[in-house]
């Protein structure tokens, strides 16, 4: 017997020679809903869209109805068009409305292809219609986009202050680096020092940051910045430290530790159980025993047992398996906006002042994950 | 001028579970240029990826022959947040390729939603209670809160919550 099914339907026609009108609808155990859009020729621009529910999960979903016309103006072809629609159509209406949008946008893509492939072979060209698509798809974009490199800046490498016992939030995104975030690191650092943080370590999406540009800043604000990495693998995001190597691509996670080693590099598993205790798929019957048995847990140092961005009860339940597995756990707040950053952070008792010194006191155990910003009543 | 379709596009996932500690979930695209199918199975209660197959049926674009041994790289990978980030990372760039990686998205999020499902069917009818419903929703999962505008601040479901 099925459990779930989810059936999209979409129909494309020319309403004139500049407009193909797409109708996409999506119909599945939960929700009932419509897309009609008007995409130009040969640009491929959203000029309109109209949407409707016919059935929904909640009496507040037709507030996502008048969010679709954030997509207008969009092209489909431009780079980062799926990540736009997702940051836009996705958060700010419905992800539903978002993927049968997309759907309907990339049937409009497929068409185009066939018309203009259609138009040629009508006239001077009449290559096969295979070779013709094959050509064109050779150019389609990636939809991937690598985090931009900042420009590194020379400057004096300086030291923060040594401090005995640092809280250090181990987990933070900038906007510079990060599409996903939204914190200038210089308001991030100027927040963290306002709520008493020692430092923090910046581990934007499999980024390097420049250790010159980070001196700089260091400099600049006279406070702990530190480098990490959040590196995307097979067995999901890993907090990376002491690692140079730029990773742009998601990597298998045992192929990382080999690196990781070479350098003495430390990993801890990034919010290993985000999601996987809440919304009913913690009625799966999922025991820390049993998630000890996860094979990433061969493959880290250490496991962050706080992170902002699960519930309580995952980070709880990280704290078990991390028990059970004899592994330490971090703390840090996987901030992506600028009233995060401190949210979890880790105390350690060694002294910190750059990042060899991180890497070492890492190693050598003797820090705990914490409750900051909460504790300190700072969260507004 | 009739306005006849110059393009058309089916897309079905379903998902079911022979037995306690297996999900199947496929999804079947067929348009004017292609028809491609997706199954994927899944163990519980980690509900990592155990086994894929795939069948391009039909497709316009280059054969790419290796298609079998690059969808077995999901193998292993874990159905859940941030899986469609590493199923595109993990897969090739091809046209087809980026078709499948929709595909395999489409069949994780046909198994997530059949457990929201689930819980959706404990919703009261009662519209007063319906808030203290969602509000514990988006207790058990932080990220929910405003990420949609049903779960937005200034959605009335979401009244008198602190983000998370």
């Amino acid at each position: 017997m099925l459990t779930f099914s989810r059936n999209k339907l979409v129909s494309i026609y020319r309403r004139d020679e500049g407009i193909l009108l797409v109708r996409g609808i999506l119909e599945d155990d939960i929700y009932g809903m419509e897309v009609v859009v008007s995409i130009t020729l040969p640009d491929l621009e959203i000029v309109s869209i109209q949407g409707k529910w016919t059935r929904m999960e909640n009496s507040e979903c037709p507030r996502a109805v008048p969010f679709l016309q954030e997509a207008v103006g969009f092209h489909l072809l431009e780079e980062g068009f799926r990540q736009r629609v997702q940051k836009t159509v996705g958060r700010k209406s419905c992800r539903h409305f978002a993927n049968i949008l997309m759907e309907c946008c990339d049937a409009a893509v497929d068409a185009a292809s066939v018309i203009r492939v259609e138009a040629e072979r009508g006239g001077k060209n009449n290559l096969p219609l295979k070779d013709s698509l094959g050509a064109e798809n050779e150019n389609a974009k990636d939809p991937i986009q690598a985090g931009e490199d900042l420009e590194p800046e020379m400057a004096k490498p300086v030291e923060a202050d040594s401090v005995e016992g640092l809280v250090i939030d181990l987990h933070v995104h900038t906007s510079e680096a990060s599409p996903c975030s939204s914190a200038p690191l210089g308001d991030l650092v100027t927040e963290a020092k306002r709520i008493g943080l020692d430092g923090i370590c910046l581990t934007d999406h499999n980024h390097v940051w420049d250790p010159k540009t980070l001196a700089e800043l260091r400099q600049r604000h006279d406070f702990l910045i530190l480098r990490g990495n959040e590196i995307a693998t097979d067995q999901g995001d890993m907090l990376v430290f002491g690692f140079d190597e730029d990773i742009k691509e998601v990597m298998r996670l045992d192929e990382l530790r080999r690196k990781v080693l070479k350098t003495g590099g430390f990993i801890i598993a990034a919010h290993p159980f985000r999601g996987f205790l809440t919304f009913g798929i913690g009625q799966l019957g999922l025991t820390p025993e049993k998630a000890m048995e996860r094979p990433l847990f061969q493959h880290v140092d250490a496991v962050e047992v706080l992170n902002s961005k699960v519930s309580d009860k995952e980070n709880h339940f990280s704290s078990q398996a991390a028990a059970g597995l004899g592994l330490p756990g971090t703390g840090g707040s996987d901030a992506h906006e600028v009233e995060e950053v401190g949210v979890y952070a880790t105390r350690f008792s060694d002294t910190i002042t750059n990042e060899e010194e991180l890497v070492e006191a890492l190693k050598g155990g003797s820090y705990s994950p914490i409750t900051f910003r909460k504790g300190r009543g700072e969260k507004e | 001028m009739a306005d006849i379709l110059c393009f058309s596009r089916n897309n079905a996932t379903t998902v079911e579970q022979p037995d306690e500690e297996t999900m199947v979930s496929s999804c079947r695209l067929q348009d004017t240029l292609t028809d491609l199918l997706v199954v994927i199975r899944v163990r519980t209660p980690h509900l990592e990826i155990t086994d894929i197959q795939g069948e391009i049926r039909r497709s316009l674009e280059p054969e790419t022959p290796h298609i079998h041994e690059t969808l077995r790289k999901v193998i292993g990978v874990r159905v859940g947040p941030g899986i469609k980030k590493i199923v595109t990372g993990l897969m090739g760039k091809s046209a087809i390729e980026k078709k499948l990686v929709f595909m395999i998205g489409e069949c994780c999020n046909g198994i997530i939603l059949s457990f929201t499902k689930q819980v959706l069917l404990g919703a009261p009818e009662d519209k007063a209670k319906e808030r203290e419903f969602f509000a514990t929703m988006v207790k058990n999962s932080p990220r929910l809160y405003n990420s949609c505008a049903a779960l937005s601040p200034e959605s009335p479901l979401m009244d008198g919550i602190e983000p998370p």
